[in-house]
């Protein structure tokens, strides 16, 4: 194959409308708007991929169209009155001036939403069949509904006309309102609505064909909608490809958005953002075949992580546009590296799910990885030089230690990076050896690549003390140490192995196994999934009121599918509060949250997760003799500004601690904690 | 009765020499016809040799004032002495002058054989040149002994006087004796050669500078008798290009400069022209040839003659000596004889191509692609444009009419150089320059083509981008692309197409000089400036870059060979595609000398010495296009 450049840097002509080349961002919602809109945030997260090369970025995941969908509650756009018109405009420019294409996607979410929020009214859909993801049973349309939101679709496509998009879409896809129609498994009328594909795609027609009345034939219009519904009593490859070609032909769409499954319950959300678990584009081939008849051209979305599959898409003919979404998330600089040959640099997408995740539970998108994305205003995608070069040593190569050690390297700073362990990663090299989490590791083949290009002096095999630390006189220190776990203080807590013991080998799991899941994190449930996978009967407890309670929406279904299949024996609403030992075996007691009963568990092994504890040892050895006494000023580090006390010049360092070294957290938080204090170092 | 004795052997010599003279003339004159001016050529001929051959004699001093005392010395000697004979016979005052100019040879000739024997410079010949100090000592010191006695009244024996005039009339043989084969040849057809030369507006008494290539005529003038497409075998070349090689004195200059012999390339320019010379005889070999050979090539083993064919595996030139040549004219620029290397090459790579399709490798595959598509990698037109979707560039549409024209050339196709395309258009916007460029109607300029010897290619390109050009009005056309830039300049115009062409390290230079694009951020590197070969000896760019460099605030450095003497990266000429192995590639022998400058960065000017200097492995001085730079220095802070 030639390079992915060949294939992917190539215009694309959808009418009037020239995109830079195939590769795009599908739209998403980041939980980035405020009051509905698209204000300064949100913009300058799609400028930062304008910047970096990508040919079209659409923006506004399910953007509403109407009142009875509501969006200002998750933090998404309502396109449903006309006050949103001047900040497309400012979008738009922001985007043009990059080269970049924009675009929208508009909705109405149907039954797939909640009544409860914003304007509190019921949902609607084609019939009143509950949606299981949103516990919600809608009101079944009638014929001013149809009207109504007919005529908010209109309005809606006129607002983005006018506000200088290159296009929209339409979402039909993840189970919204016009696939609700489509699908027979939310579709049980009996009116022209209903029935037979033809009557089934009769609201969809009505829509486009009124916004095409309302905005003309040359503005370019797209339809998102899925290739296979991937459930039994859902839409086939068949009667999608039909819905594509149907559309097509009476010139309603544009282009076609093709993804595969569809998002009513929690599992079918997981499989149609399919994470780590899942292999590279797994739905290609359905977008693939929409391409054969559609006689349109084709975008698709879906775990496509790196430009050579991107390439190869495009290449083959599978697809005109190959959406890259959280790739992009990951590094919306991507396209820019591609033409730079710079491929190596490119910050894959590990497919975490981490920034979909945080969506479901209220939160704003963040990339697990990339501190600085969607924070656009205050952090850097490039970290620019500083202007005095420093002497900086970080102790810790884990995710946070290398994420200090790069950015202070990209200052212009000469770094030393000491690890205790043979190779870097810290906690993610643990993560990653739990079946489907393997993907982790990439956070650390990226961050370790780019610390060794950038002429880090990596230390490895190193136990860091007071004399190696100021043996190489420091201006700067940042102590990244991590932790270890939190073995708990219950009675008989030392008679429990810790999840670490298992997934590094050290206690192999053998016959009967308690996992005691404390954090509802991944921890618990893929060290779980591991043991089971090695043979032991295992059996998970939680005080939560699920298992991996703590897992987003994208990862939860997919660890409780594992267990599920490795019959892991699920104990929710309890509490381990005693441990003894009874011959070579233990006996575990088991408190029920709600009746605080107690019950008992002979078993062979009990392995417990409750996070970690600082590894805080060499941060008191040197807190009393550097320069600020260990301390991080929060109102500095929070408003971008540099430390107050900086290292002097004349001997004597300033010592920071970050990432789980101060209080155990997550990646993403140690990764922060490094980006947002070394930028301004 | 000494000086008669003197005057008749000089006389008698003098006249074997012219009579060796026109027995050689013979060889060259078997070629093909070509239209020269005589008269003009003759009177032009003391002035060409005063101004056109000591400007490039006069680049190694030690040589030049060598070559003045010997050659004037001897000169002067010859003409005394005839008078001498024929009309003033031998007053001491005459007597004395000789002394003089004798002692003017010798104190020349001693130089000679210091450096002969001292200096020993490896670009060298021996064989018939170790004997050229030995032959001038005794010729201008036995006649400084017979003319300083002569001056003083005779006090000599005149048994020794005689011995000592025979010495000399020895000598003065094997001096004549090299007018057929040795270190003589070179003054005669020299002589001839600036005469007759067939680039006569090379010369300060023409255009100063004349490097583009001719067209060839592909249609033979006489149905009745065909021709061949360029040149198969010694006498298929112009007489006066005969001539020409001929008049190579075997200095070596041409192989010291020659990127392809330093890279190890099967190419020693200096032999390519002793070979040409060679095959001019009958059954001829390169044994007697006494220089350094084509590098990983023995000496003895090619064989041909006068009408048999040059190019072949045991031929007088193996095809990877004709294919390694990067046509970077270094050797053209540094021949004293005034020698059209490369003019020599193409001629012969035009039959190898046209005649026998035996283009070598990936330039075979490329020819085919470009006559099929109008561009060498057999893509779309539209895709030249790919890089530019974002930019929406004004297209000139045939009827139209704009100032600038940019060309983009063939690198448009490159990633690399699509980024270099890039910088340069957003700095003409940010300048607020108005230009156009020509879209799908841009060919391949044809440049590689025409060096590969592939000229009916070329002349198709050239002639349908000139009908597109001429469609147009237009008052001038940029281009990064020196190659483009010699091509649109000075071979199309036999085409029928001429404008002002400007390479953009001109048009920048300007735009700053003019405050149009202000210098915000100075770069303050170290950098050296590659030349490329097409800007800088192709058409005299050389000052353009570096005041754009000084303007940009970049702490300067040169290479040793810089300038119109810089040394081709590898680029040029088709060598990347013909692919010939050497002992190391160009572009690493050239990253060598950027790298003993001790600069950070490369600067470039052609995306062909962008895409040869970075695709240097290894630890290396990072390398960026002229136009990045300025795009960095003039960032407005928004
Ligand atoms: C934070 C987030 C929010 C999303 N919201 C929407 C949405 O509102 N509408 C939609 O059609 N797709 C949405 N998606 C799905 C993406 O458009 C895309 O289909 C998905 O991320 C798979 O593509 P990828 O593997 O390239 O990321 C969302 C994705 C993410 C990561
Ligand atoms: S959080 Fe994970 S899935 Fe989301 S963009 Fe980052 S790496 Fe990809
Ligand atoms: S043109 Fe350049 S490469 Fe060719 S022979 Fe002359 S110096 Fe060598
Ligand atoms: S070709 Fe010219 S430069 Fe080369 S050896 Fe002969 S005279 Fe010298």
């Amino acid at each position: 194959m030639s390079s992915p450049a060949e294939a992917l840097l190539k215009p694309l002509q959808i009418k009037h409308l020239t995109i830079r080349n195939r590769v795009m961002s599908t739209s998403h919602a980041p939980g980035y708007g405020s009051e509905g809109k698209p204000k300064e945030r949100y913009q300058l997260y799609h400028e930062e991929k304008a910047k970096g090369g990508i040919g079209l970025t659409m923006f506004g995941g399910s953007s509403s169209v109407a009142v009875d969908s509501p969006a200002a509650p998750w933090n998404q756009i309502s396109v449903a009155d006309d006050s949103v018109i001047p900040f497309f405009r400012e979008f738009s420019d922001r985007v043009h001036r990059h080269g970049a294409a924009l675009m929208i996607q508009l909705t109405h979410m149907g039954r797939r939403t909640r009544w409860d929020t914003e304007n509190w009214l019921p949902t609607v859909s084609a019939s009143a069949a509950r949606e299981p993801a949103h516990r919600n049973t809608p009101k079944e349309m009638e014929d001013f509904d149809f009207t109504r939101i007919i005529a908010g679709y209109a309005a809606a496509a006129r607002r983005c006309k006018e506000g200088g998009l290159d296009g929209f879409e339409l979402s039909a896809a993840h189970g919204h309102l016009i696939d609700q129609f489509w699908s027979p498994s939310a579709n049980r009328r009996t009116d022209k609505y209903g029935g037979s594909l033809e009557n089934r795609m009769r609201f969809g027609i009505e829509v486009f064909e009124a916004i095409r009345a309302e905005v003309g034939d040359d503005y370019v219009i797209g339809m998102r909608m899925s290739g296979d519904e991937l459930i039994d009593d859902g839409l086939s490859h068949e009667d999608c490809i039909a819905i594509a070609r149907t559309y097509a032909e009476r010139g309603l769409i544009d282009f076609v958005n093709v993804l595969g499954g569809q998002a009513r319950d929690h599992l079918a959300h997981a499989i149609s953002l399919p994470n780590m678990s899942f292999p590279v584009a797994p739905f290609l081939h359905l977008a693939s075949g929409i391409k054969r008849e559609a006689g349109i051209p084709v975008f698709h979305a879906q775990r496509v992580t790196d430009l050579a599959t991107a390439a190869r898409a495009v290449e083959e003919g599978h697809v005109d546009m190959v959406a890259m979404t959280r790739a992009h998330i990951a590094d919306p600089h991507l396209v820019r590296k591609l033409m730079e040959g710079r491929l190596d640099d490119v910050r894959q997408c590990v497919g975490a799910g981490y920034c979909i995740d945080r969506i479901y539970v209220g939160g704003d998108a963040l990339c697990i990885q990339n501190a600085a994305t969607g924070r656009e205003r205050s952090m850097p995608h490039v970290i620019p030089k500083a202007e005095r070069k420093r002497r900086v040593v970080v102790v810790g190569g884990g995710p946070g230690g290398l994420e200090a050690a790069r950015v202070c390297a990209e200052r212009g700073h000469s770094v030393v990076l000491l690890e205790r362990n043979a190779a870097p990663g810290g906690q993610i090299g643990i993560a990653a050896k739990a079946t489907w989490r393997e993907a982790m590791s990439g956070i650390t083949r990226w961050l370790s690549q780019q610390v060794t290009k950038l002429g880090v002096d990596v230390r490895l095999g190193v136990e860091a003390d007071r004399a190696t630390v100021e043996a190489e006189s420091p201006d700067v220190v940042i102590l990244a140490t991590g932790g270890r776990p939190n073995r708990g203080d219950f009675k008989g807590a030392d008679l429990a192995v810790s999840t670490w013991d298992i997934l590094t080998g050290a206690v192999e799991p053998t016959g009967t196994v308690l996992m005691y899941d404390g954090t509802g994190q991944h921890h618990g449930a893929s060290c779980a999934e591991f043991m089971a996978k090695r043979g032991a009967l295992v059996e998970i407890a939680t005080p939560d009121r699920m298992v991996a309670e703590e897992v987003g929406t994208t990862n939860q279904p997919i660890h409780l599918r594992e267990l599920y299949k490795l019959n892991v024996v699920m104990t929710t609403n309890h509490q381990l509060v005693e441990i003894y030992p009874e011959g070579n075996r233990r006996v575990a007691v088991l408190r029920n949250e709600y009746t605080h009963e107690e019950e008992e568990r002979l078993v062979d092994q009990i392995v417990v997760e409750l996070g970690t504890l600082p590894n805080d040892g060499l941060y008191f050895d040197l807190k009393d003799l550097s320069l600020n006494r260990g301390e991080t000023d929060l109102d500095s580090l929070i408003a971008g500004r540099p430390q107050p006390v900086q290292a002097n010049g004349h001997g004597g360092y300033t010592l920071h601690r970050i990432g789980d070294a101060v209080a155990g957290r997550n990646i993403h938080a140690a990764i922060y904690d490094a980006a947002r204090l070394c930028k301004d170092i | 009765m000494i000086a008669t004795a003197l005057t008749t052997v000089v006389l008698a010599v003098l006249a074997i020499g012219a009579a060796l003279a026109v027995w050689q003339s013979r060889r060259w004159l078997a070629g093909r016809p070509a239209a020269v001016g005589v008269v003009a050529g003759l009177r032009a001929l003391p002035g060409r040799y005063l101004v056109d051959v000591h400007h490039v004699v006069g680049r190694t001093p030690f040589n030049a004032r060598f070559h003045a005392l010997v050659a004037g010395g001897f000169l002067a000697a010859l003409a005394l002495l005839v008078a001498m004979g024929v009309a003033f016979g031998g007053s001491r005052a005459l007597w004395l002058l000789l002394a003089v100019v004798l002692a003017v040879m010798l104190a020349g000739a001693l130089m000679v054989r210091y450096r002969r024997r001292v200096l020993r410079p490896r670009e060298l010949s021996q064989g018939r040149f170790a004997r050229l100090p030995l032959s001038l000592l005794g010729f201008s010191g036995c006649l400084l002994l017979v003319a300083l006695d002569q001056a003083l009244g005779g006090v000599m024996p005149e048994a020794l006087a005689l011995v000592l005039v025979a010495a000399a009339g020895v000598a003065l043989s094997d001096l004549v004796w090299g007018v057929w084969k040795g270190p003589l040849k070179h003054a005669v057809h020299g002589a001839l050669h600036l005469a007759f030369h067939p680039r006569p507006a090379r010369f300060h008494d023409g255009a100063g500078r004349d490097t583009g290539l001719k067209p060839l005529p592909l249609a033979p003038a006489d149905e009745t008798e065909p021709g061949t497409l360029g040149v198969e075998r010694p006498v298929d070349f112009a007489w006066n290009r005969l001539l020409g090689f001929d008049a190579c004195v075997q200095c070596g200059r041409c192989e010291t400069a020659c990127p392809a012999y330093a890279a190890g390339l099967p190419l020693n320019p200096k032999k390519l022209v002793q070979d040409l010379v060679a095959a001019m005889d009958g059954q001829a070999s390169d044994a007697a040839y006494a220089g350094n050979p084509h590098p990983g090539r023995g000496v003895g083993k090619a064989h041909g003659g006068a009408a048999l064919p040059l190019v072949g595996y045991d031929a007088m030139i193996h095809p990877d000596t004709l294919w390694s040549c990067t046509t970077c004219r270094a050797c053209v620029q540094e021949c004293p004889m005034m020698i059209e290397h490369v003019d020599a090459v193409v001629d012969l790579r035009r039959f190898q191509t046209l005649e026998l399709g035996a283009t070598p490798g990936k330039a075979a595959v490329m020819l085919e692609e470009l006559r099929a598509t109008d561009n060498p990698g057999g893509r779309a037109l539209t895709r030249r444009w790919d890089w530019a979707a974002d930019l929406s560039l004004p297209r000139l549409a045939a009827g139209g009419s704009c100032d600038m024209l940019l060309w983009v050339g063939d690198g448009a196709f490159d990633l690399r150089v699509q980024r270099s395309l890039r910088a340069l258009v957003v700095l003409l916007r940010r300048a607020g320059v108005d230009f156009a460029v020509l879209g799908e109607e841009e060919l391949d300029c044809g440049d590689v083509a025409r060096r590969l010897g592939d000229e009916a290619t070329f002349q198709s390109l050239a002639t349908r981008n000139v009908a597109t050009l001429n469609a147009r009005r237009l008052n001038r056309i940029v281009t990064a692309d020196p190659h483009a830039l010699h091509t649109l300049r000075n071979e199309y115009p036999a085409f029928g197409g001429s404008w002002t062409v400007v390479h953009h390290t001109a048009l920048l230079l300007d735009l700053i000089t003019a405050g149009a694009l202000t210098v915000t951020k100075p770069v303050g590197r170290s950098v050296t400036f590659h030349d490329p070969c097409y800007l800088g000896r192709y058409n005299g760019e050389i000052e353009a870059p570096r005041a754009l460099l000084d303007a940009i605030g970049v702490e300067r450095r040169e290479m040793l060979r810089a300038g119109l003497r810089s040394s081709c990266c590898g680029g040029g000429g088709g060598a990347p595609l013909t692919d010939v192995s050497g002992e190391r590639r160009i572009p690493d022998v050239r990253m060598e000398h950027a790298r003993e400058t001790g600069a950070s960065l490369v600067a470039v000017a052609c995306p062909n010495c962008a895409l040869m200097l970075e695709g240097v492995v290894g630890p290396r001085p990072e390398v960026a296009e002229i136009a990045e730079l300025v795009l960095a220095a003039t960032e407005t802070t928004r």
